[in-house]
């Protein structure tokens, strides 16, 4: 008996070290990057260049100075917290309204106007880049922060309506109809049943446009002229050329967009480890 | 309520007259709207804004420079972008061809030749500068001529191993087993990317065996790429890796990657863009060099590929008229005295010389004495070594992606890559 007790908590040891170690090596690919960029954002960039996987020969702390200052960071940080708390509260808002509507108030033309919407999923940014560009000058929208804004919640409304319906589609009816019996108007219906039970694919949609705008730079580069309508993928980008470029800023001014993200991800860490999975099981 | 308004219309008349002077004032100025190309991954081009922008501004108040500054990628974009729209900014910086293709094709640039000839300008420039380009007439003043073949050499390396100078490739085919047993490599090149071979090496070879004007024969059907001229030259890039003079994993550098291995005495020699030269010198905002100033007088030197056997023209390079500053073509009239200004002063002497101090670019101005401003701003050995090395070039021969469509050259990309891979031979 003692055999077979033996046995079987040597094979869940065994499971724990072979868990732990798969967990270690994940960890391991998810941080090492992050330290590699952190370390080598002191090297200059000749000490880059010559000692690409060993630490600084100095810290160079000037990295930093000279990046937020050469990148004009002071402005773009600032625009760029702008852009995605507006892109993103508004999708949110939007999606979710939409959401509600597609799944629990249909008639016959909900599937149109539904797909209508959905089929931007499909619309490459590139492919409507330049007709953006005249429409948006056209308007008299270039070179504007809400010119910027415009596109960038219409561009990401298509993901967010079809993740909204599609998660309120799994949500009981009867629980809306139940309130409409007990006399609900539908905003209360939705303020107070749909967004919170759809709080899951809420923080989903929420990461994927904070990251998304928080990185996007084609249309922020096509869309405004002057620097202060421009962010912080504009200022990262100038240091990296096609005939040469300057690592040590480089790797600063990475890390300077990275810090806001970090911040944001160990703040709200808790509820997006439980929106992705909730967001997982039932989306 | 009375007093409340009687400040309030006070308050109201006062903001309106300093308002409306300001505008007035405003009106004055003539508003030029510029797309800077501004590369700040360059060792010391970080001061443009201060060196050649604010001294503009200082010099002529009666002119008004709202400027957009872009880099890379993004700048052709946008360039592409402002084409699209008819709204191109009344001055931008541009290309004689290649990624400003669209400008010259479409005529959306100005014809600078009348303006210089208006200033007694055109023969002040190089005549190589002031030709037509793409457009078939002067869309762009460019910063100088770019030759996209330069051969750097690690004396410090070929000292140590006894060797010297190879001035044919059969010197450069007998240093491999010398170099090769110390784990040196003979020549490293970043081959990752398709143009690198193509526009810095072989663009070279081709016109060492095709002549100075291959490239208008090809056009004019005197000349083909399937005749044996040009199979040499493909030959030639063939040997290069079956004699192990460049090593097939030179395929797998990324560009700009190889120059730490070459200062660092991992390889002989080094081929690039005369446009690298400026990545050795120190970078004034760290201090440092990947050749220290002393070391560039003694460990670097630049050459042009050795003698080929059988080709028809020696100490050729490949070179190509390099970007300059252009005029929209629709451009307000009433603009374009102001816009005129400002390419003047961007390509004229003291920006010319400000870029030849960085070592972003040599001058086209004929009036700059290369070796007096090397002298009074005591600049690194290099930038002599540089203007010394043009002065050796005997023939200018085309580059291939500067004069053929790009339907073409990416082909003869993508046969360079194979090569290279040992996939084909010619």
């Amino acid at each position: 008996m003692s055999y077979i007790r033996d046995d079987v908590s040597a094979k869940r040891k065994i499971g724990m070290v072979l868990t732990y170690a798969v967990l270690i090596l994940f960890t391991i690919l998810a941080v090492a990057p992050l330290l590699w960029l952190a370390i080598n954002s002191f090297k200059t960039s000749q000490d880059y260049q010559m000692n690409r996987l060993g630490f600084p020969r100095r810290f160079f702390w000037q990295n930093y100075v000279q990046a937020w200052q050469r990148g004009h960071f002071g402005i773009y940080i600032i625009n760029s917290i702008i852009y995605t708390a507006v892109t993103t509260i508004a999708i949110l808002v939007l999606s979710f309204m939409s959401g509600f509507a597609f799944s629990k108030i249909n008639n016959r033309n909900t599937k149109w106007i539904y797909g209508s919407y959905v089929i931007g999923i499909l619309m490459t940014l590139q492919s409507i880049m330049i007709p953006l560009f005249i429409v948006i000058n056209q308007v008299g929208l270039y070179d504007t922060k809400l010119g910027v804004l415009i596109p960038y919640i219409g561009i990401g409304l298509p993901m967010g309506i079809y993740l909204s319906t599609e998660f309120m589609k799994s949500i009981p009816n009867a629980l809306v109809e139940s309130a409409r019996l007990d006399g609900a108007r539908y905003f209360m219906i939705f303020r107070s049943i749909m967004v919170p039970m759809a709080a899951p694919v809420g923080t989903t949609l929420a990461i994927l446009q904070i990251s998304g705008t928080w990185n996007e730079f084609m249309l922020i580069n096509m869309l405004t002229s002057s620097m202060k309508n421009k962010s912080l993928p504009v200022g990262i980008q100038s240091f990296a050329g096609s005939l040469s470029t300057d690592y040590g800023k480089l790797f600063a001014s990475l890390m300077i967009g990275l810090i806001p993200m970090l911040i944001f991800y160990i703040v709200f860490r808790k509820e997006i480890t439980k929106g992705v999975s909730a967001g997982a099981v039932k989306g | 309520m009375k007093k409340v308004l009687t400040v309030l219309f006070v308050a109201l008349t006062i903001c309106t007259m300093v308002f409306a002077q300001a505008a007035a004032e405003s009106s004055k100025k003539v508003q030029l709207r510029v797309l800077n190309y501004i590369d700040m991954s360059e060792p010391n081009s970080a001061n443009e804004i201060a060196q050649v922008w604010d001294k503009f501004t200082a010099e002529h108040p009666e002119i008004e420079i709202i400027r957009e500054d872009l880099f890379n990628e993004p700048f052709h974009q946008k360039v592409e972008a402002y084409a699209a729209q008819g709204q191109l900014p009344d001055v931008l910086y541009a290309w004689p061809s290649g990624r400003s293709s669209t400008l010259h094709t479409e005529h959306l640039l100005y014809d600078l030749t009348p303006l210089l000839q208006k200033d007694g300008l055109l023969d002040k420039y190089n005549p190589l500068c002031t030709a037509p380009q793409l457009g078939g007439y002067l869309g762009e003043l460019p910063n100088g001529v770019t030759a996209t073949s330069m051969m750097f050499v690690n004396n410090k390396v070929l000292k140590e191993n006894g060797l010297s100078v190879p001035k044919t490739y059969a010197d450069l085919k007998a240093m491999v087993p010398v170099l090769n047993k110390k784990g040196i490599e003979v020549i490293t090149m970043d081959c990752q990317d398709g143009w690198v071979m193509q526009s810095c090496l072989f663009s070279l070879i081709t016109g060492r065996f095709g002549g100075a004007d291959w490239a208008e024969k090809v056009a004019a059907g005197q000349m083909d790429f399937e005749d044996k001229w040009f199979k040499d030259a493909l030959t030639v890039v063939d040997n290069l890796y079956k004699d192990g003079i460049i090593n097939r994993n030179t395929l797998s550098i990324a560009y700009g990657s190889g120059r730490a291995d070459f200062a660092a005495g991992k390889s002989a020699f080094y081929i690039d863009g005369d446009w690298a030269c400026a990545s050795f010198q120190t970078d004034s905002s760290t201090g440092e060099a990947l050749f220290k100033p002393a070391a560039q007088q003694t460990d670097v030197d630049l050459m042009n590929f050795p003698a080929l056997e059988g080709e028809i023209v020696h100490e050729s390079n490949s070179a190509v008229v390099g970007t300059g500053w252009a005029i929209a073509k629709d451009i307000d009239p009433a603009k374009l005295d102001a816009a005129w200004t400002l390419v003047k002063y961007l390509e004229g002497e003291y920006v010319q010389t400000w870029r030849l101090t960085t070592g972003a670019a040599f001058p086209s101005l004929l009036s700059i004495d290369v070796d007096k401003v090397c002298k009074e701003n005591n600049l690194e050995p290099l930038v002599a070594k540089r203007a010394d090395w043009y002065n050796r070039i005997q023939v200018a021969t085309p580059v291939i992606d500067g004069v053929l469509d790009p339907a073409v050259y990416e082909v003869i990309n993508q046969v360079l890559a194979e090569i290279g891979l040992g996939k084909k031979t010619e």
